[in-house]
């Protein structure tokens, strides 16, 4: 599970509503995973992330300093862009979890694959 | 009714696919072209999801966007991911995802698994609440009407044969299948652009053609139709062709919406009781006057109905045929671009099509009742009487076909404007776009209105 996925999740447990983001993610196996760099598709992503959630997911893993805000001028800004490429499309969450912050839900991630299901009982209306 | 709703679905949906997904490796399901197409005019740097994915042969037709592929069912997104792809599993009906993140969505061949009217409505709310404002959702479901084929009922249960997918083919050229393909009956010229048809005629006209192929998919297409063919035993058209024109020989389910199940001349049966369930559908199987008895003989592809293989060979282009919506004023203001995009597009598909059948694009505003008219034309159902051949008598089953019934896939079949209406007037957040029909499917792009803060 790349970030940029990461940075989409939402938990849907009954009730939690936008509370349900962004998802506490906890790894227990990473992996880097080489991407080609493209520049433009990049500085396009960019506008597309939830910045606070990309932050906080780097810092659980550890990962290089993401800048707190994107710069001025990044479309042309090369190292920004090569840092946001990785962060977002290279560091690959093989094995671990998602918690929902609000329920305190488990989602697990196994080999690359989160699951996202809740069980018959969670999703009754 | 929503506990009844999700048990037949775990059973005819999400447990076959779990139980067939092995298989998928081998079949190599080509995606169909409208869909890549759809997704190769996204703007770079898009946000995608692939809602039912399966095993994301969507998933990398774009290289400049980012997709995210989604299914249900793990066994599918596992063979994805072993293909490199971003996927995940959920369920279309409460998308783990954060409102309005994507810009596009496809969902092809995904939301006619639905068994109630409410949870198809809930599957393309849920599609268009994740989308942004301005983006495109496209729908593909399987069409009631289908030009050589019949279906009695709106919502059916499709056999799915397992002992049939790892046998190929032993000859291409049967002359029922010849039969099926429209050759020598109809005597247009022209063959559908894209992988229609297996039947060896087909594939030869096909692949020997040097007419009217859009540039764009020539080289798309004489691979896909080259490998096709070797896929060919594994494809649902062989079985679909030797199961003969009807559908009769599959079993019709029952709709679980309200209204239709008083209307039900069926006893209703719980459906708790999932072996009863069973049950009822062996007592109207049908007779093995062609379909059946050719099993023996004649090995063919799995059963599987899938939307994305070309099931329906005699099917040819007349059916790519897309019904431009009025245009809003938003369209009118100068989204020449937009415009000119679609008419390469009707062209794409025009340049196959024989004049009769061709629609123009531009003439649809005024020219909507011809339109219309075109559309049954190609719609045409056989009769519904039934056939004293179909009634079957338990011992003259053929032994495949006690494989068949045990993955049975689940169909709401969509009539024409179905689609349309319900979005129409249940999910008033996204405005049509495109409707039409593409190989047996009834086809939709609709997109999120802008928000009104």
């Amino acid at each position: 599970m790349k970030l940029l996925t990461h940075n989409l999740l939402s938990s849907h447990v009954r009730g939690v509503g936008t509370r349900g983001f962004p998802l506490r993610l906890q790894a227990t196996e990473v992996r880097i995973n080489p991407v080609e760099f493209n520049p433009d598709f990049v500085a396009r992503m960019i506008p597309k992330v939830e910045w606070a959630a990309l932050l906080e997911a780097a810092d659980t893993l550890h990962l290089v300093e993401v800048p707190k805000e994107p710069i001025q001028g990044y479309e042309q800004d090369e190292t920004f862009l090569r840092k946001m490429h990785h962060v977002l499309l290279e560091v690959d969450v093989l094995e671990g979890t998602l918690q929902c912050p609000e329920s305190g839900r488990l989602f697990p991630i196994s080999r690359g694959i989160p699951n996202m299901l809740l069980t018959d009982e969670e999703t009754k209306t | 009714m929503d506990y009844a709703a999700a048990q037949l679905e775990k059973k005819h949906v999400h447990d076959v696919y779990e139980g067939t997904a092995p298989y998928f490796s081998d079949l190599q399901s080509k995606a169909w072209p409208r869909v890549r197409q759809f997704l190769q005019e996204q703007k770079p740097g898009s946000l995608i999801a692939d809602i039912g994915c399966g095993t994301g042969k969507y998933l990398k037709v774009n290289s400049q966007v980012h997709t995210l592929g989604c299914d249900y069912c793990e066994p599918l997104v596992e063979i994805a991911r072993s293909r490199g792809c971003e996927v995940m599993v959920c369920d279309n009906l409460n998308l783990p995802f954060r409102d309005q993140g994507f810009d596009a969505i496809i969902s092809i061949g995904v939301i006619h698994h639905f068994s109630t009217k409410q949870r198809r409505i809930r599957a393309i709310k849920e599609m268009a609440r994740v989308l942004v404002p301005g983006g495109q959702l496209m729908i593909y479901v399987w069409a009631m009407e289908q030009k050589n084929r019949h279906f009695e009922k709106q919502d059916v249960l499709v056999p799915w044969n397992k002992a049939l997918c790892a046998q190929p083919l032993s000859e291409s050229s049967q002359p029922g299948r010849r039969k099926q393909c429209g050759h020598p009956e109809r005597s247009h010229p022209y063959h559908a652009p894209c992988s229609g048809c297996r039947c060896s005629v087909c594939f030869k006209e096909r692949c020997d053609s040097k007419r009217s192929h859009s540039v764009d998919c020539d080289s798309v297409l004489t691979g896909t139709c080259c490998a096709n063919i070797s896929q060919e035993g594994e494809e649902e058209n062989g079985f679909y062709n030797t199961l003969g024109k009807s559908f009769r020989s599959w079993f019709s389910s029952r709709s679980l919406d309200e209204s239709t199940l008083r209307k039900q001349t069926e006893r209703v049966r719980p459906l708790k009781n999932t072996d009863s369930w069973a049950n009822s559908t062996i007592s109207i199987q049908p007779s093995g006057h062609s379909s059946l008895d050719l099993d023996q003989h004649k090995p063919f592809s799995s059963g599987e109905q899938n939307l994305d293989e070309d099931v329906f060979v005699e099917t040819p282009q007349k059916h790519l045929e897309w019904l431009r919506a009025p245009p809003t004023r938003k369209h009118l203001n100068g989204d020449h671009q937009e415009d000119t995009r679609r008419n390469r597009r009707e062209n794409f598909l025009g340049s196959t099509i024989t004049k009769e059948n061709h629609v123009d694009a531009g003439n649809l505003e005024e020219g909507n009742p011809s339109a219309s008219k075109v559309w049954r034309s190609i719609s045409a159902v056989e009769p519904t009487d039934s056939d004293p051949r179909d009634t079957i008598s338990v011992k003259d089953q053929q032994p495949n076909v006690l494989d068949s019934r045990a993955f049975m896939r689940y169909y709401h079949v969509f009539r024409e404007g179905e689609l349309c209406g319900l979005l129409k007037e249940n999910v008033s957040e996204l405005h049509i776009l495109s409707s039409g029909n593409d190989h047996g499917n009834w086809c939709i792009i609709a997109e999120k209105k802008e928000s009104c803060d």
